[in-house]
């Protein structure tokens, strides 16, 4: 079973890597914003695998903390583009 | 068994995350890529974040982390796609070439041709009244 976490943690991390290029891409910031979110939403479910991977469940709170910070971020962005503050 | 439902669901889930981000890179538009990068959460992390529950049981102290998580993804991420969707169209990004109608700039239009109408009315009964 500890396999396979570890599998699965690896393979969000790839799949993360390929919207980072979108993050680099990307030609308005908003597309940064939803690339961004993205991989934030990755990183949180690698670091829960990896968590189950290495049986220390301190790192579960990390994730928690990336899932849910990441929209907040997502928010506060979407609305200084719609002040037009940025 | 245990481990056959944790493998099919993270399938699931990896299978759906990496259509997500193929669709956010090869994507024409800003709006087709937030439809992409909701659809990488809610049927990408949603299994896989069940399939630790699975894999771990339900009473373990990863499985009330993960739900949570859930939850809280299942509750923000429409929120989120929603404000930047809108954010977006009001800074004027701009559409893909290929995209068939705006139903937003639509209604605008006809509210404003609605609005102009009632003024010309209301002018044509002031001159009436004079």
């Amino acid at each position: 079973m500890h396999t396979v976490y570890g599998a699965l943690a690896l393979a969000e991390i790839a799949i993360g890597a390929l919207v980072v290029l979108r993050l680099a891409l990307g030609p308005t910031v908003a597309d940064r914003i939803v690339a961004l979110n993205t991989v934030c939403t990755q990183a949180a479910l690698s670091v829960f695998f990896y968590a189950a991977y290495t049986d220390r469940s301190i790192y579960l709170d990390v994730a928690i903390w990336f899932a849910s910070f990441s929209y907040l971020g997502a928010i506060v962005f979407a609305r200084y583009l719609e002040r037009e503050l940025l | 068994m245990k481990t056959a439902i944790v493998l099919v669901l993270a399938c699931v889930g990896l299978g759906f995350s990496l259509s997500g981000a193929v669709g956010i890179l090869r994507m024409p538009d800003l709006y087709c890529r937030i439809q992409c990068s909701s659809k990488t959460i809610t049927m990408g992390a949603l299994p896989a974040l069940i399939a630790l529950v699975v894999g771990e049981g339900v009473l373990s102290s990863y499985s009330s982390r993960a739900l949570l998580t859930a939850f809280v993804l299942l509750l923000l991420n429409p929120a989120a796609s929603h404000a930047l969707a809108r954010a977006a169209y009001k800074t004027g990004v701009p559409m893909w070439n290929g995209a068939v109608r705006d139903e937003a700039a639509e209604a605008r239009e006809r509210r404003d041709r609605e609005r102009r109408a009632d003024q010309d009315e209301n002018q044509n009964q002031d001159q009436e009244e004079d």
